[in-house]
């Protein structure tokens, strides 16, 4: 029971922490430490990456960065991450889960509302959480929640509803804390987008711009503090940097590497570096020649100079890895030798294996930044082991195609996530976006013992010996964690560093606010 | 404009114009950057010299810390091959259709030329995004694209070239006595036509180096890590402020010889006319 | 004449149609469909199979041409897959976007472009002939790109800020918006135009007919205006019409460079998106521009002078 109350502790700390908690998922430091204190109005024009015709408004489907944006704006989860990636309170004032991580129950907020002005209750969060679920059209988050069974949500009063979950779920927390699985009123539609959200919607253009107004009964106090979002979608990096520097936006996101020492010198810009746990992995599929013997798998984890990928590929904007993910977890192994460059090691393995002069083709594309760079140094590092990489780009559409999911050696992209959740993502059989096809029957076991494990301590020596595990022989290279690098004119205040990998703060116009 | 000139008079005569001499020069300049360029690189084009954008070596570093001077050194062997390998595909093919059916006329005439301008209706670029995104960026790709787009125009001029040549009391002596029509096509048509030939070669290679850098620069063409001209002005252009070199090594190049091919061109145009005009008058 | 352009058209109509079952073809074979586009990185099988489903995915490949085709005829090009906005709605705006912009473009180059080769060939040999040579020889060879980058940084980001550097806004497109684009697009057919003109109106000013008008002691200025410069258009009417061709593939990476809400832009989108008939509608527009540009250059031609054949292409 005793790791029960850890997690309950954190949870009904902040929400009885006072007013500085009272803004959630915030950090600790008050929004305006930095400028004097914050000004209300003005509108805030911003440019986002990507984005296109197919844009949308929908709670639960954001796919494009401007999607996310939209949505982080629109909507709330019942919980969220601060900037230091821990779980905090949103729409939600308690989320308790049972001694057998079988039964979760939630606690609303009071007097919270959505932009039509009526109220949040229980049935509108049975009505999201079913919504994502609903096995005809399944979500976004369809598969983190996947323990939820829509018959076994429970209304007991308007502000309390029980999930009785089909397995156990021990970290479900993480899940409702996700961006992508807010909350909406009952009969949501996509076209007329009503949350609860800082800021209400304005209008829409896809594949170009939408715009948002100030909720003025959003339930955090004082934010947000701006009259109006502009969220304007850029799918080039020239264009996108260009509006920012001849004025044209106020921030965007992704500041392109060759651009950072331009911004840096430019008084009346300011650069946004953030420390993440986002990774951008090589895939290298364990169930396919050649990366079926583990030996060519840790040979080709010791043909990577970390140090070097970071230097190149992130101009030192980043950390290296250590072929593990969710550095941010509590249970994070960070005892586990660093992984460094030995080709002579690699080359014996490589040789112990049979598959000496290698050549092997390494499909990139340019669906997040860095990916094609990355590729391309290490095709020239694994030379030094005799190995042929021949990078193939493709365009997105092909990438995502018929082949996705299924490329013998490839890369993906990740956002910041805890341990147990970004497993069920990615590295356990069933799980959706399992590009190594691993399914090692102990790991597997490993993972449902940890997830059913209420106690901390019981869990983190479990999740340990899972990520042993994948240090050894697991099919990603995990070779480093990119900075989150973003731009905006001194103009605006109250962003600040953040965790998540998602940009800007994760999108957090609410705590910004316009110097005069 | 339909004497028989053998391709060698018509240099030697184009080469007496500054204007030429200018042209040979500048192609001369890229080219031999381009082919001895590799052996004088003082680095492996795909090894890391420094940070990203970094300003430590001559020209500096790339996108990815590589040394611009060698990937620039590097980077005009491909093109130049592409290019001249698109333009006799494209050339040859157009040459040959615009001389069939210029010369046999009736239904192939109807045939090729209507073939031709639904091809012509595409833009070239869209042509090649819609090929390129389905086969993927392939180097044999490329040369097909761009040369099959170039076959339509020249088989229009060609076509005309080689009407007024049929008309002539040669081919009309050739046919009476019997020579097969692919005898005639080759042995008499082909001489008489090599004015606008030459001239067609000329601009269609500017053609193929301005298309294939561009598609290269759109992410169509070549791909990473290959050192290319094209490849390394879309890679680096982000920086144009901070790096410059790596954009306007590569541009310059390209700007050099596609001025060359165009005063090699207007000169080879010029002299084919003046030479028809001397013969005929 | 007219016989002419009727068969000019019932030719244009035909073309059309292939180039609609070539753009459907290759638009079907590109790897990847719509609903694997939409969904990107979140392309579960179950949630794919839905979206699938949604949008008729799974009907054969003919019945979806035929029902496409059908709708054309009718004069409904359906809807946007990924959006679900009728196709007309949706690329009507941008269709008059890129119109401006290439009309702008047009209309300030072809003039300028002519006078310039007028007088570039009046004063042949002379300072001012070399300084136009070299000057449009550059700026041909110079890729579209790299003067619309250059124009940003000397009129947008640099120190001068006259202008805005992308477009931003919801689709209504004003003049400021216009003139980088604009501009990059007539520096880039305009030096063509240029060349044309002058060869021609060397070739012009050089032929008996221009000196016979001299002989009969016309002042220059109505030789030149009344009977060269008339002779000269129809041969480079051919070029005007190959570079206004070209502006509608042009219009692509100028529009991606500036943001600038076109065709072009949307053309690039809907292939990224495999949005078929987004891509079918754009693909025959730009088509059927082209084939409307060549026959009004044909006929200007005629009309201009039927005499002078049209070699000149």
């Amino acid at each position: 029971m005793s790791a029960t109350s850890t997690r309950r502790d954190v949870l009904r700390w902040a929400v009885a922490g006072g007013a500085v908690l009272l803004t959630g998922c915030g950090t600790q430091a008050a929004p305006g430490a930095a400028g004097g204190p914050p000004r209300r109005g003005g509108r805030l024009r911003a440019g986002i990456v990507g984005g296109s015709a197919k844009d949308s408004l929908d709670v639960h489907a954001p796919v494009t960065h401007p999607d996310e944006a939209r949505v982080l704006q629109l909507y709330d989860s019942l919980l969220c991450y601060d900037t230091d990636f821990r779980i905090q309170p949103a729409l939600a004032e308690e989320v308790t889960p049972s001694a057998d991580a079988k039964t979760w129950t939630i606690r609303l907020r009071q007097g919270v509302e959505f932009h039509n002005g009526k109220a949040v209750t229980a049935e509108d969060v049975a009505f999201s959480l079913r919504r994502i679920v609903d096995p005809a059209k399944p979500q976004a988050g369809a598969v983190g929640l996947a323990a939820i069974d829509p018959a076994g949500i429970e209304i007991v009063d308007p502000r309390t509803l029980r999930l009785n979950l089909r397995t156990p779920d021990a970290v479900l927390a993480d899940q409702l804390a996700q961006y992508n699985n807010g909350i909406v009123p009952i009969g949501y539609d996509p076209k007329k987008p009503i949350g609860t959200g800082p800021f209400a919607f304005g209008s829409f253009e896809p594949g170009q711009q939408s715009t948002f107004t100030r909720n003025p009964k959003y339930w955090r106090e004082n934010e947000p503090y701006l009259d109006e979002i502009v969220i304007i979608d850029f799918p080039d990096d020239t264009a996108r940097v260009n509006a920012l520097l001849g004025g044209q936006v106020d921030v965007i996101d992704q500041l392109p590497l060759g651009q950072i020492e331009v911004v840096r010198a430019n008084p009346a810009l300011k650069v946004l570096d953030s420390e993440t746990g986002a990774w951008t992995p090589f895939t290298m599929r364990v169930d396919q020649p050649p990366f079926d013997d583990p030996r060519v798998r840790e040979a080709f984890r010791l043909i990577v100079d970390r140090e070097q990928m970071v230097k190149q590929v992130l101009g030192g904007h980043g950390v290296v890895g250590n072929d593990l993910y969710a550095r941010f977890d509590p249970a994070y192994a960070k005892d586990l030798p660093q992984r460094k460059q030995d080709i002579g090691r690699a080359k014996e393995l490589l040789k112990q294996a049979g598959k000496e002069n290698l050549t092997v083709e390494l499909v990139t594309s340019a669906v997040a930044a860095g990916l094609v760079e990355a590729a391309q140094v290490f095709a020239n590092q694994a030379k030094a082991a005799g190995v042929t990489v021949n990078v193939r780009k493709v365009d997105s559409g092909e990438f995502y195609g018929d082949n996705y999911l299924k490329w013998t050696f490839a890369q993906d992209f990740w956002f910041t996530r805890s341990y147990l959740p970004q497993t069920a993502q990615g590295s356990v059989p069933g799980a959706p976006y399992n590009e190594t096809h691993w399914s090692d029957p102990k790991f597997v076991d490993l993972i449902a013992q940890a997830r059913s494990t209420v106690d901390e301590k019981q869990r983190a020596e479990l999740i340990k010996q899972a990520q042993r595990m994948e240090y050894d022989s697991g099919g990603y290279i995990v070779w480093g964690f990119a900075n989150q690098v973003d731009a905006h004119s001194v103009r605006v205040n109250g962003l600040v560093p953040d965790r998540s990998g998602v940009p800007l703060t994760s999108y957090g116009f609410r705590r910004a606010w316009m110097s005069a | 404009m339909t004497a028989a000139v053998a391709p060698a008079s018509l240099l030697r005569t184009a080469a007496r114009t500054g204007r030429t001499r200018v042209g040979l020069v500048l192609v001369a300049l890229v080219v031999l950057t381009a082919l001895l360029g590799p052996l004088v690189a003082p680095h492996d084009p795909t090894d890391f010299v420094g940070v990203p954008f970094g300003r430590d070596s001559l020209f500096g570093a790339d996108n990815l810390g590589r040394d611009v001077l060698s990937r620039f050194l590097h980077g005009g062997q491909l093109l130049l091959v592409l290019s001249i390998a698109a333009t006799v595909v494209g050339v040859g093919v157009g040459t040959a259709l615009g001389m069939v059916a210029g010369y046999r006329g009736g239904w192939r005439d109807e045939l090729i030329m209507r073939i031709g301008d639904v091809v012509l209706a595409f833009p070239q670029v869209v042509l090649a995004l819609l090929f390129v995104s389905i086969a993927g960026p392939k180097v044999w790709l490329l040369v097909t694209v761009v040369g099959l787009s170039h076959a339509p125009r020249v088989a229009r001029i060609m076509r005309d070239a080689t009407l007024m040549v049929v008309e002539r009391d040669f081919v009309k002596a050739a046919e009476v006595t019997g020579t097969r029509r692919l005898r005639i096509m080759t042995g008499e048509i082909l001489p008489n036509v090599t004015g606008p030939l030459m001239v067609e070669l000329g601009l269609r290679l500017t053609y193929s180096i301005g298309l294939i850098a561009a598609l290269s620069f759109l992410g169509l063409g070549l791909q990473p890590p290959t050192a290319d001209w094209g490849l390394m002005i879309n890679e680096n252009r982000i920086a144009l402020t901070v790096q410059p070199w790596a954009v306007v090594l590569p541009v310059v190049a390209i700007a050099v010889l596609t001025i060359g091919t165009n005063l090699v061109t207007d000169g080879l145009a010029r002299a084919s006319a003046g030479l028809g005009r001397g013969v005929e008058r | 004449m007219v016989r002419l352009a009727v068969k000019r058209l019932v030719f244009g109509a035909l073309i059309l149609w292939a180039v609609s079952v070539v753009v459907f073809l290759a638009t079907a074979a590109l790897p990847g469909d719509t609903a694997q586009a939409i969904l990107g990185r979140e392309a579960t099988p179950e949630r794919l199979a839905a979206l699938r489903l949604e949008l008729h995915l799974d009907d054969p490949l003919v019945s979806q041409y035929f029902s496409w085709l059908g709708g054309l005829l009718t004069f409904d090009p359906g809807r946007s897959l990924v959006n679900g906005l009728p196709v007309a709605e949706f690329v009507g705006p941008r269709i008059v976007n890129s119109l401006v912009l290439m009309l702008t473009a047009a209309v300030v180059s072809t003039p300028l472009a002519m006078f310039l080769g007028t007088w570039s060939a009046v004063r042949r040999d002379r300072a001012a002939d070399h300084v136009t040579a070299v000057v449009t020889l550059v700026l041909a060879a110079l890729p579209e790109f790299v003067v619309g980058i250059t124009l940003v940084i000397v009129f947008a980001t640099g120190p001068l800020r006259l202008l805005p550097a992308v477009y931003v806004g919801t689709g209504q497109v004003t003049f400021v918006d216009l003139v980088l684009p604009a501009l990059t697009l007539v520096l880039a057919v305009g030096p063509y135009i240029v060349r044309m003109m002058r060869a021609t109106m060397i070739e012009v000013l050089e032929s008996e007919y221009v000196q016979q008008a001299r002989l009969k002691g016309l002042p220059e200025r109505t030789v030149l205006l009344r009977h060269a410069v008339p002779n000269a258009v129809g041969p480079v009417a051919q070029v005007v019409a190959l570079q206004l061709a070209w502006l509608a593939g042009g219009v692509v990476v100028v529009e991606f460079l500036f943001r600038y809400p076109g065709i072009g832009y949307a053309l690039v989108d809907a292939v990224n998106n495999r949005d078929l008939p987004v891509v079918q509608a754009l693909a025959l527009l730009i088509a059927a521009l082209y084939i409307v540009v060549n026959l009004l250059a044909d006929l200007v031609s005629l009309v201009a002078n039927p005499r002078v054949r049209t070699a000149i292409r």
